[in-house]
């Protein structure tokens, strides 16, 4: 049952985006209840082997229930199997968000009580491969939209109706009979009427889904051994091609935005950087302390010593970027003085594992900092920065940022941490990138793309020579 | 108070717009900056937003003693790190760890610290902060009550002081006269005048003038020059008695 690529040549197109390089790669898998749609998507995530694929399940997507509905719901006689069941409209909403790499809050949906938790969502941030699973994940045509790939996951009824089974009974306490007339009343018909149909709108078709033996009671197996090897390996072959493609999607994307910033390099290089950007002055003492950082033959403890002593420097100048207010004062001779004081919080966020090298520095002149961390690393095959683990103050926006990477090479990691920052709620200017070296192109790019982030150096390279100083830092 | 500011006063401390470059004027809050004085030995620490929100907090009469310490000993570090700039380097080549050249410079000269006790020794984190292991000698000086004229009690210095470059270390800088006393107590030990570096957070427009035209080769870094004195010699505005909020011995 193979359908093909029909709409995969919709993918280049998304390459014009300013910002590709979140473009999130929305995957789609439908199939009845039972059908092994699960499977495939955790078979995905394992073929894919990246660290960043996130399974979204349209569970969490189910509409509230009015009491009267409630009531019919726990009867087992609430139709949780039709379209109208989804909240369609919250799902692309989330998807579109998602796609144009913002931060999403997913609703998390109670089955005991029917109803969305309160106040409790799940936070999906900045994945490049996203896999929706459910059995309308290709019904509504906005979703179709939004989606690269679309997978339907074929498998005969009956077999479907076995695993349903089994797993009602074993996982969901619920009993045999309860869910026959669940099977007979809503998912039989629902599924001739909406999700079969939704086959015409796939790629792909995967035939009979994912083995998954265990869910199956032994009174399937005589049934499943015929099934399973008949179909089992052209399954595996479908789950591989669609592997490969996603492959070669973020492979393309991941080139184009590499090229993008290289250009970007060529025209920033004739721009004079605005006063955003402040190198300090490199004055003698300054000089003195880069070299004894500079010289291979410095002791780490020396390193240190001195990189905590120009960092506490750099973060007093970074300070000078922040708001001030007017603030009067009474000195202890009741004269008064007119003075300033820092128009909000501050928190630093730092870009692992580098970054962590100006906490001495960052905590020495605001002790009470509140630190949020992310972690980049480039990816060993494109070299583009991807982001792995994110964790900031949830208020971050009312914050003014301190971003903090002792290195800045093309800029393309920067440019992310700003634009992950700027997702997050905080203001261009708000935030104040602090570096101990920069090179020139990678200081351009940042100042060029976010004209009102400040930049504080202690020193600009000419070219990039690479990433030394947190290993001297911590050792490794 | 400005009567009394002396002729060198090119610009008496008054509220200004300040901030950074890029902003526009009147996005610059507010707030009063230092004086000017016409002496190219004294250099004030420039007065950016952040300098003058620490000294707000540490002039702030209700600012708890906790605070007073962290935040003068930030301005502190600023005035050491300023004053350690006007000590000479010299060309040094290294190898960097990637394998490079870098044409860099290597600190020349010894220092050391002299603090005016007790108030100049709340200042001595600052400087081992930026210096690990520098000497530090102290020098006690205190007012005579009868004659209200300074009075040298005591002090130890290190024995090649005279080899060395002294970084003169006290935080107020009233009359001026604790500072010339033990600028002379220096120099009789053999130190030269240029080899000198007062830091000193705020500063009387007369006690500096005074100060300055005194020893016209010795460097005075601080970063305040405030209104003038009150009629017991105490800076106005000011920030109060610097040693007694530091150590904790003012009455509750």
């Amino acid at each position: 049952m193979w359908v093909g690529f029909t709409s995969a040549k919709h993918l280049p197109d998304e390459l014009d985006r300013s910002d590709d390089w979140i473009d999130t790669q929305i995957i789609g898998i439908a199939g009845s209840s039972g059908s092994g749609k699960t499977s495939v998507a955790a078979q995905l995530v394992k073929r894919l082997n990246l660290p960043w694929v996130v399974v979204l399940s349209m569970d969490s997507f189910y509409k509230e229930l009015n009491p009267a509905q409630s009531k019919l719901a726990f009867e087992n006689n609430y139709d949780f199997d039709a379209p109208t069941a989804i909240d369609f409209d919250i799902l692309v909403d989330r998807l579109q968000d998602i796609k144009a790499g913002k931060k999403a809050e997913i609703p998390v949906y109670s089955f005991e009580k029917h109803q969305r938790e309160r106040d409790k969502t799940t936070t999906i941030y900045s994945c490049h491969v996203l896999i929706l699973e459910g059995i309308f994940a290709l019904y509504d045509p906005r979703v179709l939209e939004l989606l690269d790939m679309k997978i339907f996951v074929d498998t005969d009824s009956d077999i479907c109706l076995a695993r349903r089974l089994a797993r009602d009974v074993k996982s969901r306490g619920r009993d045999v009979r309860g869910a026959l007339q669940q099977w007979h009343r809503f998912v039989k018909p629902n599924f001739e009427l909406y999700v079969r149909p939704q086959m015409k709108n796939a790629d792909i078709a995967i035939p009979r889904g994912i083995d998954n033996i265990t869910a199956i009671g032994v009174w399937l197996q005589c049934l499943r051994s015929t099934i399973v090897t008949s179909n089992a390996n052209g399954g595996t072959r479908r789950v591989d091609m669609v592997v490969k493609h996603i492959q070669r999607a973020l492979r393309t994307k991941s080139e184009a935005h590499l090229k993008k910033i290289a250009e970007l390099g060529e025209r920033v290089l004739e721009k004079p950087l605005t006063d955003n950007v402040t190198v300090l002055e490199q004055t003698p003492q300054l000089r003195g302390i880069h070299t004894i950082l500079q010289d291979r033959m410095t002791n780490r403890e020396d390193f240190i010593f001195y990189f905590d002593r120009l960092s506490s420097l750099l973060v007093e100048k970074a300070m000078d970027r922040m708001t001030f207010t007017t603030q009067q004062v009474l000195t202890p001779l009741d004269r008064p003085y007119m003075g300033l004081r820092c128009a909000s919080a501050i928190c630093g966020v730092v870009i692992l594992r580098s970054g962590g090298v100006f906490e001495i520095g960052l905590k020495r002149v605001v002790p009470d900092c509140k630190i949020g961390r992310l972690l980049l690393q480039s990816n060993i095959r494109t070299g583009e920065p991807e982001l792995h683990h994110l964790k900031v103050p949830p208020n971050i926006g009312k914050h003014q940022v301190l971003l903090l990477d002792p290195q800045i090479a093309s800029g393309a990691a920067a440019l992310m941490a700003v634009r992950v920052l700027k997702d997050h709620g905080v203001e261009e200017g708000n935030i104040v990138f602090l570096t101990y070296m920069a090179t020139k192109v990678g200081l351009g790019r940042l100042n060029a793309v976010f004209p009102e982030l400040k930049i504080v150096a202690a020193s600009v390279e000419e070219e990039w020579a690479g990433r030394w100083i947190d290993e001297k830092y911590f050792g490794c | 108070m400005s009567t009394t500011a002396p002729d060198t006063v090119v610009e008496g401390c008054a509220a200004a717009p300040i901030g950074p470059s890029y902003r526009e004027k009147d996005e610059k809050p507010q707030a009063t900056v230092s004086g000017k004085i016409k002496f190219d030995t004294v250099h004030v620490l420039p007065q950016t937003p952040q300098l003058i929100a620490l000294l707000t907090i540490i002039r702030d009469k209700n600012t708890q003693r906790g605070d007073f310490i962290f935040y003068s000993n930030r301005i502190i570090r600023l005035l050491v790190e300023e004053g350690l700039n006007h000590l000479p380097v010299k060309e040094h080549e290294v190898t960097t760890p990637l394998g490079r050249t870098y044409a860099g410079v290597r600190f020349e000269g010894k220092i050391c610290g002299v603090s005016i006790m007790r108030a100049g020794e709340s200042m001595e984190q600052g400087l081992r902060d930026c210096c690990r292991s520098v000497r530090i000698g102290k020098i006690l000086i205190q007012r005579d009550e009868d004659t209200s004229q300074p009075k040298l009690f005591y002090h130890k210095l290190p024995n090649d002081i005279a080899d060395r470059w002294v970084l003169l270390l006290d935080p107020m800088n009233a009359t001026g006269g604790s500072a010339s006393m033990a600028v002379e107590v220096l120099k009789g030990k053999g130190v030269a005048e240029e080899r000198i570096l007062f830091l000193n957070l705020i500063a009387s427009p007369e006690g500096l003038e005074h100060f300055a035209s005194k020893f016209p080769k010795l460097r005075v870094i601080t970063a305040f020059i405030d209104e003038g004195l009150d009629d017991k010699n105490y800076i106005v505005p000011g920030l109060g008695d610097f040693g007694d909020r530091h150590f904790g011995t003012l009455n509750d």
